[in-house]
């Protein structure tokens, strides 16, 4: 099967905890680390990566509707979360991927993408961050 | 409005008289004159809006109208006025044919939210993602979201708007029913500048479908032709600059619609009773001292009456009085057998509250018992007594400047929780600790900062702060009325909550704040009441809402006690009268400890009357 998709076309998928909003503003304090992931998503958004994220507490659907995550919580519950997706694909789950993480990964993705299907690994061809 | 010479016959007026002369005349409220299809009733609290509310929906329905009568009050208590339990749909009144009640409970309305929100997913998400959902969606904010949903909706409904020919409000205490009725204005600018939708929405996601339905909600309340704000006012100064307020921010909100009632006025013809002349001259002065904004708003005057006014009975008895002047024949007024010096008073009290030697006092109780007064007076005499005392407020109106006058005791430091300037300093202390950003993370986190939450959490923070304060000094808290209250420590359990998990770098006083709140030597809940009965089921229901948080209130202050003033006047010993039941349940029924503070003839203001309070 040939991958549908090119460098220009990645998509970023981030399946939240259940917070109030997603700068994390809404807590007894803020959290850095929930400043910068939306910093970071806003940069790869800025070259031209498509970003999607979701809050549980806001759009349970989607978890329920997308496979991958639905399993992942089956599994291993709200300790799952969050969960990122890159084209579809489970990239990390139970933390946010630092930038560079999803940098190597979508660049990993450009150079592989023509063998993507012979991937001897068992199809998961995830990034540095390990998710499998 | 206040008429020297009256251009009208007299015995259309209520005439307030000193000393036997005449000297002001008031309209008397017409019951049922009340033309729009909407009411909606404010004041400051304690003030009878319930009371007034509720007997001009008994005389509407009694003139053939159909009348919906609705409580958003978290605590209302429509339910002990006509003594049946309204449910969260249209109940009819027995024996009133055409009245109905209706109570939009805020936490009802937040718990069927969440039903709304999360039971589609039972079986399809794990059971521990559905409790994290749930806790976010048990916030302060998703309550506050949640019963406006519940208003507009009822609004927007033709179903109910035209099986009705009144829809009445008794709306919340004052901070409430604004926050409530301004939202629509500041949501509708909200959802419109808000272009991610991922944002800090909150609870508010998935709402933005109704934005037409708040649109027409501020509609219908700057409708003069549908719509009419009652500010509902006691004759005190205090309450007379609450309406005041109310009616100001009702007009910048394009709510010119606006009727003043004055509910208690006391026109007694009196001797020599001192107290009596006391009062009326108060009561005169708050009068003649009117903020400028009230005297352009149309005014009625409703008696002061010397029964309780709970039942359908004694609503319909309130309407038929035009002018009380002689006491009603059926209280006996002869009653020697309870005596009120024998329950300890103000002096007393601080002697317990000193014995710790430090800690935080909490005063809690409906609006307008006297709760500011008597946070003042407490923090006057342990200050004097040698201890170093910070007394703070968060009322908004900010009462405590009044009762203190124009000089601070030694030892006596004064705050104030203000949860505008709160609100500023938590979004530049969040600003800066994001570091540097650029332009489009700026103005995304400052998004955020706009979301009703902030508010709730800035104040929260503070109220935190100072209570940390006591650690080795006496902080009195004046609080703010009840709702506000019970969401301030709700937002103390939820947070703490949130605290556990979180991962944010989470203040100290924080995160003690609740085990802070429970332990008796530390934190002294000092419930006030008047001894009549609306205030004291009210602060039945905090003592019980403590208890759930596993908090022990100290003990119950019955303030303003005529019982404890000595006065001779018919009227006022009649009402005195009517005080010895509430006071002898709250000693033998609901109080650990309890004081009675008498009913003082000028409020008192400035250290040394306030000392004099705590004084035997």
């Amino acid at each position: 099967m040939l991958p549908m998709y090119t460098a220009k076309t990645a998509t970023i998928s981030v399946y939240d905890p259940a917070m109030c909003c997603s700068t994390g503003l809404c807590g007894p304090s803020v959290d850095p680390q929930l400043l910068q992931v939306a910093r970071d998503l806003r940069r790869f958004e800025a070259e031209g990566i498509i970003v999607e994220r979701f809050n549980l507490a806001q759009q349970p659907g989607s978890y329920a509707q997308n496979l991958k995550v639905a399993g992942l919580l089956q599994a291993f519950g709200d300790k799952a979360l969050p969960v990122t997706l890159i084209n579809g694909d489970i990239f990390v789950y139970g933390r946010y991927p630092s930038r560079d993480e999803v940098a190597a990964a979508l660049a990993q993705r450009r150079e592989q993408e023509p063998v993507a299907a012979q991937n001897a690994d068992g199809g998961c061809d995830c990034g540095s961050g390990g998710c499998c | 409005m206040l008429l020297s010479g009256a251009r009208v016959p007299l015995k259309e007026k209520m005439a307030i008289m000193l000393r036997d002369t005449r000297i002001a005349t008031l309209t008397p409220i017409d019951w049922s004159g009340w033309q729009t299809p909407f009411l909606f009733f404010t004041g400051k609290g304690g003030v009878g809006k319930t009371t007034v509310a509720s007997t001009v929906a008994l005389r509407l329905a009694e003139l053939g109208r159909r009348v919906l009568l609705v409580s958003t009050d978290p605590a209302s208590n429509l339910d002990d006025v006509f003594k049946i339990p309204a449910g969260s749909t249209a109940t009819p009144v027995p024996d009133v044919p055409g009245l109905f009640l209706m109570n939009i409970d805020p936490e009802a309305a937040a718990a069927a939210y969440r039903e709304r929100v999360i039971t589609p997913y039972y079986g399809v998400l794990p059971a521990s993602s559905l409790q994290s959902m749930e806790e976010q969606l048990s916030g302060a904010c998703t309550v506050e979201i949640a019963a406006f949903n519940e208003f507009t909706g009822l609004l927007a409904d033709p179903l109910v708007v035209s099986r009705f020919e009144h829809i009445i409000f008794d709306t919340a205490p004052t901070g409430h029913t604004l926050r409530l009725l301004s939202l629509p204005k500041a949501w509708s600018g909200f959802i419109e500048t808000n272009s991610h939708g991922a944002s800090c929405l909150g609870p508010l996601a998935g709402l933005e479908a109704q934005h037409e339905q708040y649109a027409a909600t501020v509609r219908t309340l700057g409708d003069a032709a549908r719509t009419t704000i009652v500010l509902v006012s006691r004759p005190e100064s205090s309450a007379l600059q609450e309406a005041a307020r109310a009616g100001g921010e009702f007009r910048a909100l394009g709510i010119t619609n606006q009727q003043l009632v004055l509910n208690g006025v006391f026109t007694a013809s009196v001797g020599e009773d001192a107290i009596a002349q006391a009062m009326l001259a108060r009561q005169l002065e708050a009068l003649q001292t009117m903020p400028e904004a009230l005297r352009a708003t149309p005014t009625v005057a409703v008696p002061l009456v010397a029964h309780d006014l709970i039942g359908v009975a004694a609503l319909r008895r309130l309407s038929q009085t035009a002018e009380q002047t002689s006491p009603a024949g059926d209280i006996s007024v002869a009653n020697d057998s309870f005596d009120a010096s024998s329950l300890p008073g103000l002096d007393t009290l601080v002697r317990q509250l000193e014995a710790d030697g430090q800690g935080v006092i909490m005063m809690m109780g409906k609006g307008g018992v006297g709760k500011t007064t008597l946070a003042a007076a407490i923090a006057v005499a342990l200050a004097h007594a040698g201890h170093r005392v910070h007394l703070s407020t968060t009322d908004p109106a900010a009462h405590l400047g009044q009762a203190l006058g124009a000089a601070i005791p030694a030892g006596l430091q004064v705050g104030r929780i203000d949860p505008a300037a709160e609100t500023r300093r938590y979004s530049e202390e969040v600003l800066a600790a994001a570091g540097p950003l650029d332009e489009e993370e700026r103005a995304l986190l400052e998004e955020d900062l706009r979301s009703p939450c902030t508010e709730e959490i800035a104040v929260f923070r503070a109220f935190a702060r100072t209570v940390q304060e006591a650690e080795r000094d006496f902080v009195v808290l004046d609080t703010a009325p009840t709702g506000h209250t019970l969401l301030l420590l709700d937002a103390a359990q939820s947070y703490h909550r949130e605290v556990e998990r979180t991962m944010g770098d989470v203040p100290e006083p924080v995160r003690r704040l609740l085990p802070r709140l429970r332990d008796p030597r530390f934190t002294k809940i000092l419930l006030v009441t008047l001894a009549e009965s609306t205030p004291v089921q009210e602060a039945e229901r905090l003592q019980a809402d403590l208890r759930r948080a596993a908090i022990e209130p100290f003990g119950w202050v019955i303030n303003a006690s005529l019982l404890k003033s000595g006065t001779n006047n018919p009227t006022l010993v009649q009402r005195a009268q009517g005080e010895v039941a509430h006071v002898l349940r709250v000693k033998q029924k609901l109080a650990a400890r309890n004081w009675l503070v008498p009913w003082y003839a000028s409020i008192p203001t400035g250290e040394q009357a306030l000392l004099a309070m705590t004084s035997r």
